[in-house]
């Protein structure tokens, strides 16, 4: 049976020790590459894979008024949590779940896609769950393997007062924001973030910083101890803010207002602090903060007194004549014969073969400067803007703050709109708009668009005699151990000048609005002190006008400004002047 | 000669060196089995049916080494048509469908396809022994070529995808060895090659242009030539069809090993964990028992499969370099005895251990860190389980007894 030579060629045999050779490099070299090259970033991710960080929340920061009263504070809440990997082929535990919480088995499985963190981490499905329903689920809890539930501080608003604009409110935070925040990794599915209002403008103070205990489990999530050469992180809770707002002041605005809807802001022109400020209809923080139905949304959206838009800050109206002392200032300024002037008012002027109406049909009769703004004589301002050009007065406009920012602290203010020239020929082409439409500016109709929080404003300076101060809510952000972190005190910027005798003869016939006998705004007027103001109407082509009251106040004890809308409120200040008549007394009342 | 000088004999012609390999190997096994009990579980239950399996797999390397060449040449056919039925069993006893792989004698489970890789191996080493010419007929790989897809068949339909491609690949390296032609070899392996190419269009037109050039340039019947190459485009085209009677938990294997983080927590959920525990073994590994991946659970299956996660990271690539070395030199010198051996049935018997140690070894070290799909194919002599440990354990006193017998005049 021996042979000479060998039965297999010697390539062959070459062939399977080199494949032999070459799968076993294959080999080392991915092992080589695994434990050796890239053993740095494995060690990592081992130490991760059994050692799991459990956040522990920071408290959000509350909120004051100026008194310190507490406004917004944290209340305790449950959340029931799933942990992805041990619900994964237990299917009954989700279903005992469904079952008890009355939701879906699929809405449950949608809710853990969304926020889940890894398959170790519990994943929140429900919050503000009713303590009865986690006494049951205590119960169940041998059929509920993989569900957990905690306690995490949500917003509870302690004051009745109806801030919600101005408050906004806290929901989760979503995907878009989560990337956004990436850099700023304290954020996780699941948390809550400011969405609205102050909130979310002040957020960041709000928010502090989550701390972690740092345990060691094993693959299947079971919690093995407390890991003892990792000593766990504090967290850090968010800073607190003491508002401008003043409650008792709040208070009488929202008595005053009862169901009408428009908005009031009173701030304090001395400083740019914000006492009170309405927008109505508001809506229900509790309902809005965390997790709201699609039904509840979709009723508030849909709701046609538009509970959500913030008037104070967004809400575009034209001004009316509530912006005639800033053509009567113009005037004083530039025309040498400024309060000798008189136009003769026969109720409506004509331009062309356009007729222009004054509010009073039968005419004012012959009227001088002092009297077209106690009276609001529109006949006289058409007269007067002849002498004005668009750009002086859109110049003189932009300096009182009109078509920009207030820069307030909360989000989402409008810019409003003041025309000058290059919008107007853009709006209607070069040339092609004419002293029709200038006649429309000067009384604050046609393309002027204003805020409430803007007439505020302008309120302020006229009585600060063209010296602004930005307004603001939050008058400091306070750390938990009582530093304060941050202090808004506005700066005063005089931004427009005019002579005394100009601003004088303006104060003398804003008084004359409320005091005069012919004043357009008697309502407000106060037994022992001195309220100087301006009626306007804001004409609405869907109903009833608009009512507007913005005036002032340079009592030493009450240095307040302030601006009205009333929706459907009637012309000529209508019920608005009335209301401010109302809030002033109660004012002056707790300080007697 | 009586049967103590066979023995005497056989023990001078015994080599050590084999014998080493194998101890070592399965104490290293032994080794990441222990270290996994002592931490956590509370009995050393898989340590000790381990240590008894590796007892009764050294008896039973000594019995493969004792028996007598002849003795084993004669039982090969009645060996191979008793691995058959042995498979039928489970399939028979079937219940509904369940994966049926075992047959079941009071506590102890065997798998019946760990052996049939034996009684393969032999029943086509017989075949070519008892036919010594060349392979130079194509027709003459009929009977081998069935005599491998029986067995493939059966366990597929247990199923068992990973076991039947080490019976094919047992065909393949031993068809090879018998002496095909290379030309017959290309157009044998071609049609797999179509199919896993028809899985990316611009692959598959690749290759059909390789084989358009190829069958052009060899001298071959006109209608051989067009029959092959209507083979492979066909196969290629029904691909998907196959594709799609894979079972999900196949396809996500196959799946799962191009992207283990695709599925972080199924068939891709060992696997990018197994890298975790290599990766952060390092050179030279956290020690015996300080493993903290493999302890706490993070890998299942981790004592029978994924065994080599707890050497990796326990001792690190030292640890794993010595293991692959010791295989590298279990395996080469069964290649250089192969074609050393002066008799085709052992050459043949040789090869054919060799190529199952090859394709489990890189097969399971390939896929616990991701570069082979998870076939469910144990490491030889490490991997905890009794049927593949005693078929290793034989394979390995088969190799010692076929290359022995080149000295001891038979």
């Amino acid at each position: 049976m021996l042979q000479g030579r060998n039965i297999v060629e010697g390539w062959r045999s070459l062939l399977v020790h080199g494949l032999l050779a070459l799968l076993f490099l294959i080999l080392i070299g991915r092992y080589y590459y695994l434990m050796i090259v890239f053993h740095e970033k494995y060690a990592e991710k081992a130490t991760a894979n059994h050692i799991r960080a459990v956040p522990v929340l920071a408290s959000r920061g509350v909120i004051y008024d100026r008194a310190g009263n507490l406004i917004v504070d944290n209340a305790p809440s449950y959340t029931i949590s799933v942990i992805p990997i041990e619900v994964k082929d237990k299917p009954e535990s989700l279903e005992r779940l469904s079952s008890v919480m009355e939701i879906s088995v699929e809405e449950i499985n949608r809710r853990i896609v969304k926020n889940r963190r890894g398959s170790f981490a519990p994943a929140k499905v429900f919050s503000r769950v009713p303590f009865e329903k986690i006494s049951h689920l205590q119960e169940h809890r041998l059929e509920l393997i993989g569900v957990t539930y905690s306690i995490e501080p949500i917003r509870n608003y302690v004051s009745d007062l109806d801030l919600s604009h101005a408050l906004g409110y806290t929901r989760e935070i979503n995907r878009d924001d989560l990337n956004r925040f990436k850099k700023d990794s304290d954020y996780q599915p699941g948390d809550q973030v400011g969405w609205k209002g102050l909130e979310k403008f002040y957020e960041s103070e709000l928010h502090g910083q989550r701390g972690f205990r740092y345990i060691e489990v094993n693959a299947l999530g079971q919690e093995i101890g407390e890991v003892q050469d990792r000593a766990p992180i504090n967290p850090i809770p968010g800073h607190d803010l003491i508002l401008s707002i003043d409650s008792y002041i709040q208070f009488v605005v929202e008595k005053a207002l009862a169901d009408s809807s428009g908005s009031v802001v009173i701030l304090n022109h001395k400083t740019g602090e914000i006492l009170a400020y309405a927008s109505r209809p508001g809506y229900d923080l509790e309902m809005l903060s965390g997790r709201i139905s699609s039904k509840d949304w979709n009723s508030l959206m849909q709701d046609p007194r538009k509970p959500l838009y913030d008037r104070g800050i967004q809400g575009l109206y034209p001004a009316g004549s509530t912006l005639k002392p800033l053509a009567a200032l113009y005037s004083l300024e530039n025309h040498s014969n400024a309060k000798e002037r008189t136009y003769l008012c026969r109720g409506s002027y004509r331009l062309g073969n356009r007729s222009f109406g004054c509010w009073k049909k039968v005419g004012h009769g012959k009227m001088n400067l002092h009297d077209a703004v106690q009276q609001s004589c529109n006949v006289y301002f058409f007269n007067l803007i002849q002498d004005i050009g668009l750009e002086d007065w859109a110049h003189i406009a932009r300096e009182f703050g009109f078509g920009e920012h207030a820069n307030i602290d909360i989000p989402g203010e409008n810019k409003g709109l003041v025309p000058d020239t290059k919008y107007m020929n853009r709006k209607y082409g070069q040339n092609k708009w004419t002293k029709g439409n200038l006649l429309n500016i000067v009384v604050g109709q046609g393309d002027v668009l204003v805020t409430p929080l803007q007439l505020a404003q302008f309120a302020g300076m006229l009585a600060q005699r063209g010296t602004q101060f930005e307004p603001h809510f939050v008058n400091k952000v306070v750390s938990k151990n009582g530093d304060v972190i941050e202090e808004n005190i506005s700066q005063s910027n005089d931004r427009v000048t005019a002579s005394k005798d100009s601003w004088d003869f303006v104060h003398q016939a804003m008084w004359d609005v409320v005091n005069g006998k012919k004043g357009t705004a008697r309502a407000a007027r106060q037994k022992d002190w001195d309220i100087y103001g301006k009626t306007g109407t804001a004409q609405n082509p869907h109903g009833e006008d608009h009512a507007w009251f913005i005036g002032f106040s340079l009592d030493e004890r009450f240095p307040y400004s302030w601006a009205v809308l009333l929706e459907n409120g009637g012309g000529g200040g209508g019920k608005a002047a009335p209301l401010i008549g109302k809030v002033l007394r109660n004012i002056a009342k707790r300080t007697s | 000669m009586n049967i103590r000088s066979y023995v005497i004999i056989k023990l001078k012609e015994l080599e050590w060196s084999t014998l080493i390999f194998v101890l070592l190997l399965s104490t290293s096994g032994l080794l990441a089995i222990y270290s996994i009990e002592a931490q956590h579980e509370s009995s050393s239950e898989y340590f000790f049916r381990q240590s008894i399996w590796t007892v009764v797999g050294i008896g039973l390397f000594l019995t493969a080494y004792f028996i007598p060449r002849k003795v084993i040449h004669n039982l090969t056919y009645p060996a191979y048509g008793a691995g058959i039925l042995l498979l039928l069993i489970p399939i028979m006893t079937k219940s509904g469908n369940e994966v049926s792989r075992w047959i079941t004698f009071g506590s102890i489970g065997i798998q019946p396809s760990e052996f049939m890789k034996i009684f393969l191996l032999l029943a086509l080493a017989k075949y070519f022994a008892d036919h010594k010419r060349k392979l130079s007929n194509i027709k003459e790989l009929m009977t081998p070529v069935a005599m491998a897809l029986g067995p493939t068949i059966l366990v597929l339909a247990q199923p068992d995808l990973g076991t039947a491609l080490v019976y094919f690949g047992i065909l393949i390296v031993i068809i090879f060895w018998a002496g095909i032609k290379p030309l017959h070899f290309f157009l044998l392996l071609a049609p797999i090659v179509s199919m896993l190419a028809a899985f990316q269009t611009l692959s598959f037109f690749i290759w059909m242009g390789l084989i358009i050039i190829i069958l052009y340039f060899n001298h071959l019947p006109f209608w051989t030539k067009i029959l092959n190459f209507f083979i492979n485009v066909g196969l290629g085209g029904i691909t998907n069809l196959l594709w799609a009677l894979l079972k999900p938990y196949q396809q996500q294997r196959i799946l799962s090993m191009i992207d283990s983080d695709s599925d972080p927590l199924g068939a891709g959920y060992q696997v990018s964990q197994s890298l975790t525990a290599f990766g952060s073994g390092g050179p030279f590994g956290k020690g015996l028992g300080e493993g903290t991946q493999t302890h706490l659970k993070f890998l299942p299956e981790q004592h029978t499969d994924f065994i080599m996660t707890v050497i990796g990271e326990e001792f690190g690539f030292v640890g794993v370099m010595v293991v692959i070395t010791l295989f590298y030199l279990l395996i080469a010198r069964l290649i250089t005895q192969a074609y050393n051996s002066k008799f085709r049935f052992d050459s043949v018997i040789l090869i054919g251990i060799a190529s199952i140690y090859i394709f489990h070894v890189f097969v399971n070290l390939g896929m616990i860190v991701g570069i082979m799909p998870v076939t469910g194919i144990p490491l030889p002599f490490i991997s905890y389980g009794g049927s593949f440990m005693v078929t290793s354990m034989i394979l390995a006193g088969l190799s010692a007894n076929m290359s022995s017998v080149r000295r001891a005049v038979g």
